[in-house]
C-alpha cells in the first residue's frame, strides 16, 4: 500500500514538473489587442488606413467576409522606423479564428512580402473565411521589417456555428481535392508513432536492467567492459541498421507516392500597383497646432487655398484610424466602428464653401474621447512631438480630395 | 558499499532500493532534459521547427541537426562514461519530442487552434538511435562525433521526408504556384510571424542546383561533428564528481 502511495506521489510530482515546464513553453500570441499600446506616432505617421469596410458583422463558420479599403504610406515616415521596403499585409486577429483565404494589394495576390513606396496610396482587400466561433476584434495590419506590426482600426465581428464543421478544401496541381484542415494528419501521427515505438524499444532494452548504482560500481571498479555483452552489440547493430533501412525505405515509398513535390516558395513582390487619388486642388498650410490636455481636443490653425474650380468644404480629419467628421459636410455610411468615429467631432470656425481661388484661415478643432481612449494624446510625450493625419475635402459635386498634414504639436495643460 | 549496507538489511532489499533509485534518477533526468533541451531548441531552432512552411531544403535541414545534437552529446557523455548506458541521445530526443508534442498539442492546437498538421515537431529520432549505437559499438567519443555527427545530419531530412512530403505537393492559388505548406502558412494567420521573417530557401549553396537538400545535409553533418565534440565535453564536465568530496573510492 505504501509503495503504491509513494508511486502515486512520485508520479504526480513528475506530472507537475512536466506541466510547469509545458507552461513555460512558447505559446503563439493569443490576443491581437496591441493597438492602444503602440506608440502614437507609429499609428499617426506610418500607414494611414481609410475607406475601410468590414463586409459583415456576423459570419457563420465556413462563410467569408472581406476587409477592404485603402492605405496611404505616409511621406513623412518617421526616421526612427525602417522604411516599408519589406512589408507584409497581415490581419490582426487572435490566432487563426478566420483563415486568410486571400489578400490583395492593387488587385495582386500578396501571400508574400511587398515593397511599398512612401507617399503612395494602395488599395487592399483581405478575404477571410470564418473558422472559430466567438466575438473577435478584426484589425487591418501591416508588418514592416525593422518597424514591427502597424495595427490599423479594428472592428468586432461575431462568428457563429461550430468549429467542428469547418472545412478547408483545396485542389492540388496533381488533381486531388483535400481538406487542408486535417490533411496528412494521420500520416504525421503514424510516422511519429513508429519512431517513438522504435526509440522506446531501444530505451526499454536498457532500462529494464539494473541501472545506475550497480553500473556505476562496475565502471568505477574497472569492470566497464563487462556491462556491454556481445548480445547487446548485436541488438544495437539491429537497431542501427533497422533505422537506416526504415529511413531509406520510407523515403523511397514516399517519393513513389508523391512524385510531384516542389520546394517552399518565397520572395519579395515589387512594383505594387498604386491607387491614384484625384489630384488635390486644395492646399493646406498648418499655422500652428495645439493639443488641449483637459479638453481632449486638438486645435489647428489652417490656411486653406482652393486652386480648383469648385467650392470645397472640410468634412473629415482622420488620424490613426480615428475619424473626426463635420456632419454638415460628410456622414459615415459604412458602419465604421463607434469607438473610432467622432461623428460630430470636427468643428471648423468657418466651414462655408471655400470658393475657387479663395484663401481662408480657419480654426479647426478635433475633439473626442478617442484621443484618450486610443492614447493618441501620448504623442505629446514622444521624442519628436509631431502629429499627422488626413484631411478630406468635398466639392459641390460631392467629389472628395485628400490632403495630408504633418506639423509640430504643442500641448497645453490649462 | 558501506553506506548501503547500513541502510538496508538484506541483498533483496538493496536491489529493491537500487531499482527505486533508478526510476527516480530516470524520471528526474528525463524531466530536466525535457525542460532544458526544449527551451534550448525553441530558442535556437524555433520557427523552423514550429511551422511546416519553414521546413525547407536549406536552412531547416542545416539548422535543426546542428542545434539539436547538443543535449544528446552531453547526456551521452554522462550516461556512457559513468554508467556504460548507450541511451543518452535517444533519451534526450524522446524527452524533447514528448515536450514538443505536449506544447504543440496543448498550446498551438488546444489554446490557439493551429491545426496539428501545420505545427507538428520535426523527427529527430533516427539520428539519435544511430548516435547511441555508434557510441556503444565504438566506445569512442571521436568516432561517435565524426561518424555519429555526420549520420545525425544526414538522417534528418530523409527521416522527416515521409511526414512533410505530402505538404510539398504544389497547388495553384489565385494564379500563384505554392506548396500546401506555404498555403497553410498563408491561411492560418500568424499575427506575430509575418512572411518576411520566414527564412526559407536562402543561403549560399545555390551553385549545387536542384540537389540542395543533400548538400545542406552534408554541411549540417559536418557542423554537427564540431557541436558534438563541444557538447560532449560539456557533458563530461557536468558529470564530474569532483564537486562531491571523498568520491575517489
Ligand atoms: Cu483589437
Amino acid at each position: 500500500m505504501k509503495i503504491i502511495k509513494d508511486k502515486v506521489a512520485k508520479l504526480s510530482f513528475v506530472a507537475l514538473l512536466i506541466t510547469m515546464t509545458a507552461a513555460m513553453f512558447y505559446a503563439p500570441t493569443a490576443s491581437a489587442h496591441g493597438e492602444k499600446s503602440q506608440a502614437a506616432f507609429m499609428r499617426m505617421r506610418t500607414i494611414h488606413w481609410f475607406d475601410l469596410n468590414w463586409s459583415k458583422e456576423e459570419v457563420p463558420v465556413n462563410e467569408t467576409m472581406t476587409i477592404s479599403g485603402k492605405f496611404l504610406v505616409f511621406a513623412g515616415w518617421p526616421e526612427t522606423v525602417d522604411k516599408p521596403e519589406v512589408s507584409f499585409l497581415n490581419i490582426g486577429i487572435p490566432g487563426p479564428v478566420f483563415i486568410r483565404a486571400g489578400s490583395w494589394i492593387g488587385g495582386q495576390l500578396v501571400p508574400r512580402s511587398v515593397s511599398l513606396e512612401l507617399g503612395e496610396v494602395y488599395e487592399f482587400k483581405v478575404l477571410l473565411k470564418a473558422r472559430r466561433p466567438g466575438d473577435w476584434h478584426v484589425h487591418s495590419m501591416m508588418n514592416v521589417q525593422g518597424g514591427g506590426p502597424i495595427i490599423g482600426p479594428g472592428k468586432w465581428v461575431t462568428i457563429t456555428g461550430s468549429m467542428s464543421e469547418f472545412v478547408n478544401p483545396v485542389t492540388t496541381l496533381t488533381g486531388q481535392t483535400i481538406n487542408l484542415e486535417t490533411y496528412a494528419l494521420d500520416n504525421v501521427y503514424f510516422w511519429h508513432a513508429v519512431w517513438f515505438a522504435i526509440a522506446f524499444a531501444w530505451l526499454l532494452f536498457w532500462i529494464k536492467r539494473p541501472l545506475f548504482v550497480p553500473r556505476h560500481i562496475a565502471v568505477s571498479t574497472g569492470k566497464a567492459d563487462s556491462l556491454i555483452s556481445a548480445g547487446d552489440k548485436k541488438v544495437g547493430m539491429l537497431f542501427a541498421v533497422g533505422t537506416m533501412v526504415i529511413v531509406a525505405a520510407s523515403m523511397g515509398a514516399t517519393n513513389e507516392k508523391y512524385p510531384v513535390t516542389t520546394p517552399l516558395q518565397a520572395g519579395l513582390l515589387r512594383g505594387m500597383k498604386t491607387y491614384q487619388m484625384p489630384e488635390a486642388t486644395v492646399s493646406v498650410k498648418v499655422d500652428d497646432a495645439t493639443y488641449r490636455v483637459p479638453g481632449r481636443a486638438m486645435q489647428m490653425t489652417l490656411t486653406i487655398t482652393n486652386n480648383g474650380d469648385s467650392a470645397v468644404r472640410l468634412g473629415e480629419f482622420n488620424t490613426a484610424g480615428v475619424r473626426f467628421l463635420d456632419p454638415a459636410v460628410h456622414e459615415d455610411e459604412t458602419a465604421y466602428p463607434d469607438d473610432l468615429l467622432a461623428e460630430e467631432g470636427l468643428t471648423v470656425s468657418d466651414n462655408s464653401p471655400l470658393a475657387p481661388g479663395e484663401t481662408r484661415t480657419v480654426e479647426v478643432t478635433a475633439s473626442d474621447a478617442a484621443w484618450e481612449v486610443y492614447r493618441l494624446a501620448d504623442l505629446i510625450y514622444d521624442p519628436d512631438s509631431r502629429f499627422a493625419g488626413l484631411l478630406f475635402f468635398w466639392d459641390e459635386n460631392g467629389n472628395r480630395q485628400l490632403v495630408t498634414v504633418d506639423a509640430p504639436l504643442i500641448p497645453t495643460f490649462i | 558499499m558501506s553506506a548501503s549496507q547500513s541502510a538496508v538489511r538484506s541483498r533483496a532489499e538493496a536491489v529493491q532500493v537500487s531499482r527505486t533509485f533508478d526510476w527516480m534518477i530516470l524520471f528526474t533526468l528525463f524531466t530536466a532534459v525535457l525542460g532544458g533541451y526544449h527551451i534550448h531548441y525553441m530558442l535556437t531552432g524555433g520557427d523552423w521547427d514550429f511551422w511546416t512552411d519553414w521546413k525547407d531544403r536549406r536552412l531547416w535541414v542545416t539548422v535543426a541537426p546542428i542545434v539539436s545534437i547538443t543535449f544528446p552529446a552531453a547526456v551521452q557523455a554522462c550516461l556512457w562514461w559513468r554508467y556504460r548506458l548507450p541511451i543518452g541521445a535517444t533519451l534526450s530526443v524522446v524527452a524533447l519530442m514528448v515536450g514538443e508534442w505536449i506544447n504543440r498539442y496543448m498550446n498551438f492546437w488546444g489554446w490557439t487552434y493551429f491545426p496539428v498538421n501545420i505545427c507538428f515537431p520535426s523527427n529527430l529520432l533516427p539520428g539519435a538511435i544511430v548516435l547511441d549505437v555508434i557510441l556503444m559499438l565504438g566506445n569512442s567519443m571521436t568516432l561517435t562525433a565524426v561518424l555519429g555527427g555526420l549520420a545525425y545530419g544526414l538522417l534528418f531530412y530523409p527521416g522527416n521526408w515521409p511526414v512533410i512530403a505530402p505538404l510539398h505537393v504544389p497547388v495553384e492559388y489565385n494564379g500563384m504556384m505554392m506548396t500546401l505548406a506555404d498555403l497553410q502558412g498563408y491561411h492560418y494567420v500568424r499575427t506575430g510571424t509575418p512572411e518576411y521573417i520566414r527564412m526559407v530557401e536562402k543561403g549560399t549553396l545555390r551553385t549545387f542546383g536542384k540537389d540542395v537538400a543533400p548538400v545542406s545535409a552534408f554541411f549540417s553533418g559536418f557542423v554537427s561533428i564540431i557541436i558534438y565534440f563541444l557538447w560532449h565535453f560539456f557533458g563530461r564536465w557536468f558529470a564530474k564528481t569532483d564537486f562531491i568530496a571523498d568520491d575517489a573510492s
